[in-house]
């Protein structure tokens, strides 16, 4: 049962591994997943160390639900101080690892230290061993988990690995599980990196024990058919999240050239539609029964033969729109070689995007970049960057440090072109027509983010009935309006913290559809897979303990409301294209520090963003650190 | 008449859903060695195949068995094992073609299919229908369409080119 | 089933079986549609005014 499931502790300097159980107390606090992952971080990790050094914590958390027949349930979560940001690193990885990790014995690691040589772990019922990973240096994110089977001689064994940038510590380099599956964001891939951690591997033959295991089965159905019934689930079945681009770039809602067009024109080759002639079928995560990721072939083409999996929405906007490259082809072969090297898709497309509108302003120019002309749409030159970014070359090693490091190197007024918020780059999303979307953004405490709380229903207008049963308060259907704006942010953060602490897939709550398994839903699935008993807003609760400790931990690192900023562009620049509804559109500063404003008082912080006396005691954070584990 | 668990491997999206419904719903735990079905994947190829006991006509696992243990359900037409006269020498397991027998790590019982008594759990959670529960005769007709569909194709290319 | 949601007025309208254009009854904006499913139309991206 739940109550009798361990947590790892491995130390990477003395060699020493210890486990315990984790205790029901911090089930009911924080249920798994992110959230006891943020507990430990802000419990275990010594303020103000370095990302990079041996004193940072590299935390593996499998989610409470983890393997449940239902909503993609193999989510595991990862955190550590972030390369990136200094901030919280954490991020969320689908596939097959968290249930074998589970299944091995292990719901959470803490791994600290720095080994002395290449190592991997082996966790394999009860068990964690370091293994030797000489040979798998300098090995790519797929040839590394072939080795990694070979090695233990099982074609089942599940591994986190980290390619060539994780190796280099490129600071965004993430950690990777299969064809397809990427801790992306905040450079957990650079963590283990600097801890000369190539993989963890995981291979197990235990029982994961429910409390209610036929009604569990039956519910499960139930929530598998409530997803798939959702408009978004059966259009994603088909062509994955590149169906957003329709919406987005056909609405002008999507940054083109970095942040100078809010639509790519002539982006037609781009369409969802256009991965017919490149799909063999699709593929699903470990129990999700929506199936959104392409497994794809590239026949032709200096870099074909391909087979890979992806590509995703963010990869259009990454390697199409905002380095305004208008082949489907060139997205397919970027996204196969950030996943080769372990970059991250994201943070690699704007750091690209944003040196190629550097040199088109005459900031940078061939010196700097030695010899590289960094020109929209040219795609040799961005594949070419990619792989000097992973290797730490040419400008590439530039680009490798990520935004902050990069800005001060280049200075000369980079910093207003540069569209991130706390160091990390923001998605190819446009958010100037729409204020609830760029609240979110700001308010992540992961730095700028569209998974952290993006209230993506806000864009369908929504009857005011609807969202008000939704929300619990008056909301504007009109996206580009600012009231009750901050309301969504708010319990969309809630909710995507309580669904990565249970370990299911966002893409099965409420982000693109509205009708999915949300607070009620997920209160029955807590019931019967654990006995744990929660009300909605008790399970709220949980969600606002989440968040709160993730932005005491950045408070503790020193930012507060300054660093929920957007950028500069977002209040000073029109969008100059788009349907009327997103033409002419920039953010209202008054408008958004209200916004603002009304978001702090919803989670019961003051005016700079620090949670109150009050709202500590509530949630009963008064004495964290409290170390229960 | 008597219907088959029909499996398409083209459809299969490797989600796993099956091992784990297949574990809970028998063993009542998520594992999913303790499954009777399992997907065989290769990953970097993109081939994913649910492998799962065929019920065959004329089963070897019956025959091997020297305890005559496996016998046919005449409602279902699945091979079960009676566990009280299995002694668990897992000679079926090593003469089965398919790889349709499982052993039970924990239990050191051999498991396989038995078509959850006629309504397979496995195929109500494939969302993508790579696995049905299909009369035999459709199953027939459905192959023989598709590969129809592969031969139709090819005469479209061939007067394409004349 | 067969309604989309027009990006630009956001009413929903309805999009005759198997079509692959439609124009907004509302705002008049026209789209290129396509069917993930055959009860499902989706809009694809704009019908370009230079067509
Ligand atoms: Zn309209």
């Amino acid at each position: 049962m739940v109550w009798k499931r361990r947590i790892a502790y491995i130390n990477l300097t003395t060699g020493k591994i210890i486990s315990k159980p984790i205790p029901k107390q911090l089930r009911q606090l924080y249920l798994g997943g992110r959230g006891i992952n943020m507990y430990l971080l802000y419990n275990h990790l010594t303020p103000e160390v370095d990302p990079l050094s041996s004193e940072n914590i590299l935390l593996v958390g499998t989610g409470l639900l983890c393997g449940i027949p239902a909503l993609g349930s193999g989510r595991c979560d990862i955190a550590a101080k972030s390369p990136v940001t200094g901030a919280i690193g954490d991020s969320n990885i689908g596939g097959f690892f968290a249930p074998e990790l589970r299944l091995a014995g292990f719901d959470h690691l803490m791994i600290s230290g720095k080994a002395e040589k290449p190592v991997y772990l082996l966790a394999n019922d009860g068990n964690i061993e370091i293994h030797d990973a000489n040979h798998l240096w300098g090995k790519d994110t797929f040839e590394t988990q072939d080795m990694i089977r070979d090695d233990v001689k099982d074609e089942e064994v599940k591994s986190l690995v980290i390619g060539v940038a994780g190796e280099n510590m490129v600071r965004f380099a993430n950690v990777r599980t299969g064809m397809k599956n990427s801790a992306g964001r905040t450079g957990m891939g650079c963590v283990m990196g600097s801890k000369n951690l190539k993989a963890i591997a995981a291979r197990g033959t235990m029982d994961i024990e429910f409390s209610h295991p036929d009604e569990l089965l039956d519910y499960c159905k139930q929530m598998n058919d409530m997803i798939t019934e959702t408009r978004w689930a059966r259009a994603q079945s088909k062509w994955g999240t590149l169906i957003i681009y329709s919406n987005t770039n056909t609405t002008g809602l999507i940054r083109t050239r970095n942040f100078q067009l809010n639509r790519l024109e002539k982006g037609e080759d781009l369409e969802p539609e256009n991965m017919d002639r490149y799909t063999i079928g699709m593929s699903g995560c470990y129990g999700c029964s929506v199936h959104c990721r392409h497994r794809y072939v590239l026949k032709e083409g200096s870099y074909a033969p391909i087979f890979a999996e992806g590509p995703e929405y963010t990869s259009l906007g990454a390697f199409g729109t905002m380095v305004d490259c208008n082949k489907m082809e060139t997205v397919l072969v970027a996204n196969h070689l950030v996943n080769k090297y372990g970059l991250d898709t994201l943070e690699t497309g704007g750091l690209i995007a944003w040196a190629m509108e550097l040199y088109e302003k005459g900031i940078i120019d061939e010196k700097d970049t030695a010899g590289l002309k960094l020109e929209w749409g040219n795609e040799e030159i961005l594949f070419q960057l990619i792989t000097q970014i992973a290797h730490r070359e040419g400008f590439g090693n530039i680009l490798a440090d990520g935004f902050n490091t990069a800005i001060s190197k280049i200075g000369k007024g980079s910093e207003y072109y540069a569209i991130q918020i706390k160091g990390m780059s923001s998605l190819h999303s446009d958010e100037r027509p729409t204020p609830s979307l760029a609240l979110g953004i700001c308010t992540s405490t992961r730095g700028a983010d569209h998974l952290r709380g993006r209230p993506a229903i806000d864009l369908y207008g929504l009857p005011q009935e609807m969202l008000q049963e939704i929300y619990g308060a008056p909301v504007s259907s009109d996206y580009t309006a600012y009231e009750g704006k901050s309301r969504m942010v708010w319990w969309q953060e809630l909710l995507y913290a309580v669904t990565d602490a249970i370990g299911t897939c966002k893409f099965q709550t409420v982000f693109c559809a509205v009708h999915a398994p949300k607070w009620t839903e997920f209160k029955n699935l807590i019931q019967l897979a654990t006995d744990m008993k929660f009300t909605e807003s008790e399970l709220m609760d949980v969600g606002e303990r989440i968040y709160t400790i993730e932005r005491m931990f950045n408070l503790r690192e020193g930012f507060s409301r300054k660093d929920d900023a957007l950028p500069e562009r977002y209040f000073k620049e029109s969008t100059p294209t788009g349907l009327p509804i997103a033409k002419g559109k920039k953010i209202d500063r008054n408008g958004f520090e209200k916004m603002l404003d009304e978001y702090y008082v919803l989670h019961g912080w003051d005016h700079n963003g620090s949670p109150k006396k009050e709202t500590l005691e509530r949630l009963g954070l008064d004495k964290e650190p409290s170390h229960i584990v | 008449m008597q219907k088959i668990l029909f499996i398409d491997p083209e459809k299969c999206s490797g989600c796993r859903l099956c091992e784990s419904v297949c574990s809970l719903h028998h063993e009542k735990v998520c594992n999913p060695t303790r499954a009777r079905i399992h997907v065989v994947k290769w990953e970097t190829s993109g081939l994913y195949v649910p492998m799962v006991c065929q019920q065959c006509e004329n089963p070897i696992c019956e025959v091997v068995c020297p305890m005559r243990a496996i016998k046919k359900d005449e409602k279902t037409g699945a091979m079960l094992i009676d566990y009280d006269l299995c002694v668990g020498c897992r000679l079926c397991m090593m003469f089965c073609p398919l790889g349709g027998i499982n052993l039970d790590a924990k239990s050191g019982k051999v498991l396989k299919c038995d078509l959850c008594n006629g309504e397979p759990r496995c195929v109500q959670y494939c969302e993508p229908q790579a696995l049905q529960y299909l009369n035999a005769t459709t199953i027939n007709l459905k192959k023989r369409r598709k590969a129809a569909e592969k031969y139709s194709e090819l005469m479209k290319k061939m007067l394409a080119t004349v | 089933m067969s309604e989309v949601r027009c990006l630009n007025c956001l009413k929903r309208f309805s999009v005759n079986a198997g079509a692959d254009e439609a124009a907004c009854p509302y705002c008049k904006t026209r789209y290129r549609i396509s069917w993930p499913r055959q009860d499902q139309p989706k809009i694809r991206g704009l019908v370009e005014k230079s067509r």
